[in-house]
């Protein structure tokens, strides 16, 4: 599903991202962990073709990102705000994210049915604007719009931040339901050790732009990681 | 503690991001100054030979206090359109130790040095020595003077105090705002005399100066009236213009006939309709058509040809360039979540912004063809100038709009908002205005002026026929800079 290939990206001399090799396979659940700086969103976002790497390249399906665009049909993503048109209501943004996978009204409220849980009934039918919405809720949207049109492949950045308790353990389970029914493929970033161990089945550990361990989740991992992250 | 407010308030001028990086900016503000500072100084010397070589034999300061009142209406007016409120950043004060007052004063206080209230005394001070102190000696003078001043404070008292109330009472505003108009009309109508009535009040001061007491009395009070009210709304979410605004607007159905294109015409819209910045632009845009008069209304300019030509790019292409100067940056909130949508391709993103301008821009022409009451020539022009602009101007703003590389926060209004405005937006200006001067310069000068004429309008066409082309180069331009526009759209300032 996703390949990498000597991928890195220098800013003034400073190597920020440097992965020689990492292959995600279809039907994964895979979690990035790291401390700030470490190169986890810089990573997104040249998966995303947001910025240019200075070398190497990322492949989805065999495919350059950067060559064609045929990857934003079967990618979700939710990086940031910068992700969401803030101006529009919840619905209308979801209406304009299905419009654009030829999803009709329907359908979208078939695709939000799962979300009702995580909703919590703050997200839809507000008659507000999205960037009048909390922290919280905007990141709510911006999962469910990524996950909207049924991707292959799921790229969230840190989607447990800003969530209270209760959403964090629905979005939890909800993604684990994701995977289990639609066989989706995940990339997952996260500060949250023991949540991102539940919903991924393979941790790797980014610091200072490389990979120190990639592993297997077993019970013995949130252990590992703590003590990992134990200074 | 005033002082350190200020210093303050200086330091969040001079370290904000745009007065830093752009040096050149600066120059061309300072210029702008400079020019429109001495034009009010020069009238302010040459008003008493101006006044009498129109009205021989009448009393000069007579005249001047006659039109005096209709220019302090039509100041309430402009600073309506453009004068920003002063909102210190209040917020990481309100949780110090300082009395509430103060913050409120300060608030208040620091309206004052402002263009509105000092570019007018550049235009009093020289007429009251070359004409009321030669007249009424230094110390009516001075009064006078004084008088006029503290009006113009009770302008911007007044309109501080209703522009803030648009948000919470705006019914009040708009009952300022008609009693106003209501006395132009009618003084229009003959009813009342706007002149006399100003000839009586400020002429009073000739001969009792201490009624300059009586605006002092008034300033005072529509100070107070903005203390109490400021005092009594300190609050940040109620200081703060923005508040949660209620959803509004709907669905154009209209749109969806055009598939994906319509779909993003329609998200601008509603991107104009809902943010502060856009729809300050486009009412900005409107009053641009009236920008006719000026030119259309001296009959030396209409017998040429480059000076009408320079009229009608603007007249029509005004809404476009004022809009387009910006483009990509409108979208520089969620321009990476476009970047990462299925459909939404280069090509179709600039497609989209093509099809905007144009029904914009013909709308434009269409408005502004009263104008060819002055002279069908004006038409013509027009009409080249049109095709000119949604043939080649177009496709200008988008060679250019690659190098917008600001992030634009949309919540603020745009007069004097100089943020995402940077040198390139002035270089972008001359060719398309001057490229089609330049263009039709040479039939001019071979005395073939109908042929540089139709040449505009040509290319026009030829632009508009190549559009396809045209916007596959402008996409492709996008695509080769689209990281450096997505990085620096990710830095808010």
């Amino acid at each position: 599903m996703l390949t990498i290939h000597n991928l890195q990206k220098i800013y003034n001399g400073t190597t920020v991202v440097n992965l020689p090799e990492l292959t995600i396979n279809a039907g994964e659940a895979v979690g990035l962990v790291g401390n700030n700086g470490a190169g986890k969103t810089t990573l997104f976002r040249m998966l995303l073709d947001l910025i240019r790497p200075s070398k190497g390249e990322v492949q989805l399906k065999d495919v350059n990102v950067m060559q064609s665009d045929a990857w934003k049909s079967y990618t979700g993503s939710y990086l940031d705000e910068g992700f969401l048109i803030d101006y529009l209501t919840s619905e209308e943004y979801f209406k304009f994210i299905g419009d654009l996978h030829g999803l009709s009204g329907g359908d979208v409220a078939e695709r939000l049915a799962p979300f009702t849980d995580l909703f919590n009934g703050e997200i839809l039918n507000q008659r507000k604007y999205i960037r009048d919405y909390s922290k919280g809720n905007q990141k709510k949207i911006g999962i469910a719009a990524a996950a909207l049109s049924n991707p292959e492949l799921l790229i969230l950045d840190e989607p447990f931040a800003n969530l209270d308790p209760s959403s964090q353990i629905r979005l939890k389970n909800l993604l684990k339901k994701l995977r289990e029914e639609r066989r989706m493929t995940m990339f997952i970033s996260s500060h949250d050790l023991s949540h991102v161990i539940d919903v991924c089945e393979r941790i790797v550990i980014l610091e200072k732009g490389q990979v120190v361990q990639d592993m297997q989740t077993t019970e013995n991992t949130l252990q590992e990681l703590e003590t990992y992250f134990t200074v | 503690m005033l002082l350190t407010l200020l210093s303050h308030q200086w330091k969040a001028q001079l370290r904000s991001s745009i007065f830093q990086k752009s040096l050149v900016l600066n120059i061309i503000l300072g210029l702008f100054i400079l020019y429109f500072g001495s034009i009010f100084l020069l009238l302010g010397f040459g008003m008493h030979e101006i006044l009498t070589k129109f009205h021989p034999g009448q009393n000069v300061i007579g005249i001047f206090n006659g039109a005096l009142l209709f220019c302090f209406l039509i100041d309430l007016f402009f600073r309506f359109l453009m004068q920003e409120l002063p909102v210190l950043a209040v917020q990481p004060y309100l949780h110090l130790p300082i009395s509430k007052n103060r913050l409120v004063h300060y608030v208040l206080l620091k309206s004052i040095p402002s263009i509105f209230n000092l570019f007018p005394l550049l235009f009093f001070v020289p007429f009251m020595f070359t004409t009321v102190i030669p007249a009424y000696g230094t110390t009516t003078g001075l009064a006078w003077l004084a008088a006029l001043f503290l009006v113009t404070l009770l302008n911007n008292f007044l309109l501080l105090y209703f522009k803030r109330l648009m948000s919470t009472k705006p019914l009040y505003t708009l009952g300022f705002g008609l009693a106003i108009s209501l006395l132009m009309l009618l003084d229009y109508l003959h009813v009342v005399s706007l002149r006399a009535a100003s000839e009586a009040v400020f002429g009073a001061l000739f001969v009792t100066p201490w009624l300059a007491a009586v605006p002092l009395v008034l300033v005072v009070g529509a100070y107070l009236l903005n203390f109490y009210y400021l005092r009594a709304h300190t609050y940040p979410e109620e200081l703060n213009l923005r508040k949660t605004a209620e959803a509004s607007g709907r669905d154009i159905t209209f749109l969806n006939r055009f598939g994906e294109l319509g779909k993003l015409i329609e998200l601008e819209l509603k991107l104009i309709w809902r943010h502060k910045r856009t729809k300050s632009v486009v009412s900005l845009s409107v009053v641009f058509l009236f920008y006719g008069f000026i030119f259309y209304g001296k009959g030396t300019y209409l017998e040429g040809f480059a000076m009408l030509i320079f009229v009608g790019i603007i007249l029509s292409g005004m809404p476009m360039f004022n809009y387009g100067q910006f483009v990509p940056g409108w979208q520089s909130a969620h321009f990476d979540g476009l970047l990462t949508q299925k459909n939404i391709s280069p090509y179709q993103f600039y497609e989209a912004k093509y099809w905007m301008m144009v029904p914009v821009t013909v709308l434009a022409f269409v408005l502004t063809l009263p104008y060819g009451f002055f002279g069908s020539k004006i038409i013509l022009i027009n009409a080249a100038t049109l095709l000119y602009n949604i043939g080649v101007n177009v496709f200008v703003i988008f060679f250019f709009s690659v190098y917008n590389k600001e992030r634009l926060d949309l919540s603020k209004g745009a007069t004097f908002n100089w943020q995402g405005v940077g040198a390139s937006k002035f270089v972008m200006m001359l060719p398309a205005m001057l490229l089609p001067i330049l263009i039709y310069l040479p039939f001019g000068l071979m005395g073939v002026p109908y042929a540089g004429i139709a040449a505009l309008g040509g290319l026009g066409l030829l632009g508009i026929i190549f559009r396809k082309q045209l916007l596959q180069w402008s996409a492709n331009r996008f695509i080769a800079h689209k990281y450096k526009l997505a990085a620096g759209f990710r830095q808010s300032n």
